[in-house]
C-alpha cells in the first residue's frame, strides 16, 4: 500500500525526471545555432616602453600601452540559454622566440538584460600587455581579436571568435616620456 | 490520541492508480505548457516556475488522502471458518 510519503517521493521524483527532461529540450534548441558575429575595433594610440617587469624576471621587457575603439552588436546573441557572456580581447603576434603570443588585454562581462550594443572609444586596456622579452617594438603585425565565452543555462561552454579583427604596428622606438 | 487515529490515511487500490494517474498528467501537462510558454517569451526560468506550480498542485492534489480516492474499496471474499480452511488444505495435498 502506498502511503503519503511513498506518493510524495514519486510525484518529487517524476517532476524532477520531467525537469531534466526540459532542460535538455533547451539544451537542444540552442546547440546548433550560430553565434559569431562581427565585431570592429581599431586602436587610437599604441606605444611601447621597456621597463623592468617586477612581477617575472625583473628584467627590462617590453610593455605595449594601447587604447582602442570596439563597435559590435551582441544583442542577438542572447537567448533562453543564455545567462552571460564572458567578452575578451586578445592580441596575437609573433616574436622571434615564440611563435604565437597571445596576451587578454581586456575583458567584460555582459548579463543578459544589460546592454550589449557595444560601442566604445578610445579605452584603455584593463591588463598589461606585457612581452616576456623584446619582442614588442617595431612588431609589424599585432592582431586584435574579440572572443567571447557563452555561460548558459544548461549545455556547452563555447569559446566563440568574432568575425572582424584589426593588425597595427607597434613603434619602431621606445617612449620614455610619462604617459 | 484517538481522534488521531480516527482521521483515515489510507487509499483504496483504485485510489491509489487514480492518484498516480493524476500526478503524472498534471505535471506532464505544466512542464509541457512551461517549455512552451518559456520558448516563446525565451526565459527559461519560466518553465522552471510553471512547472513548480504543477508539482505544487499535483501534490495537493494527490498526495493526502481525500474521500474521492476512497470510493472503491476492495470487496475481499469473507474469512471461511477455519474449519473449512483445514479441510480445503488437506485436499489439496
Amino acid at each position: 500500500m502506498h502511503s503519503v510519503l511513498q506518493r510524495g517521493n514519486a510525484i518529487l521524483a517524476y517532476a524532477l525526471s520531467v525537469l531534466a527532461f526540459l532542460t535538455f529540450l533547451c539544451f537542444a534548441s540552442t546547440v546548433f545555432l550560430d553565434y559569431r558575429t562581427h565585431a570592429e575595433m581599431n586602436t587610437v594610440k599604441v606605444v611601447v616602453k621597456n621597463v623592468p617587469d617586477y612581477s617575472a624576471s625583473r628584467e627590462k621587457n617590453d610593455l605595449g600601452f594601447l587604447t582602442f575603439d570596439l563597435q559590435t552588436d551582441l544583442s542577438h546573441l542572447f537567448n533562453w540559454n543564455v545567462k552571460q557572456l564572458f567578452l575578451y580581447l586578445t592580441a596575437e603576434y609573433e616574436t622571434p622566440s615564440n611563435q604565437l603570443n597571445q596576451v587578454v588585454l581586456w575583458d567584460k562581462i555582459i548579463q543578459r538584460g544589460e546592454n550589449s550594443v557595444l560601442d566604445f572609444k578610445n579605452m584603455n586596456t584593463k591588463y598589461y600587455f606585457w612581452d616576456d622579452g623584446n619582442g614588442l617594438k617595431g612588431n609589424k603585425n599585432v592582431t586584435l581579436t574579440l572572443s567571447w565565452n557563452i555561460i548558459p543555462n544548461a549545455g556547452l561552454l563555447p569559446n566563440i571568435f568574432s568575425y572582424g579583427s584589426h593588425s597595427f604596428k607597434f613603434p619602431v622606438e621606445y617612449t620614455t616620456s610619462r604617459m | 490520541m484517538d481522534f488521531i487515529n480516527s482521521i483515515p490515511t489510507h487509499m483504496d487500490f483504485d485510489g491509489q492508480a487514480r492518484a498516480e494517474k493524476y500526478s503524472r498528467v498534471i505535471i506532464t501537462l505544466f512542464g509541457a505548457v512551461g517549455i512552451i510558454w518559456g520558448y516563446i517569451i525565451q526565459q527559461f526560468s519560466q518553465t522552471v516556475y510553471i512547472l513548480a506550480a504543477g508539482f505544487l498542485l499535483a501534490a495537493i492534489l494527490t498526495i493526502p488522502p481525500w474521500p474521492i480516492y476512497r470510493k472503491r474499496a476492495l470487496h475481499w471474499q469473507k474469512a471461511r471458518s477455519s474449519d473449512s480452511v483445514e479441510h480445503s488444505k488437506k485436499k489439496k495435498k
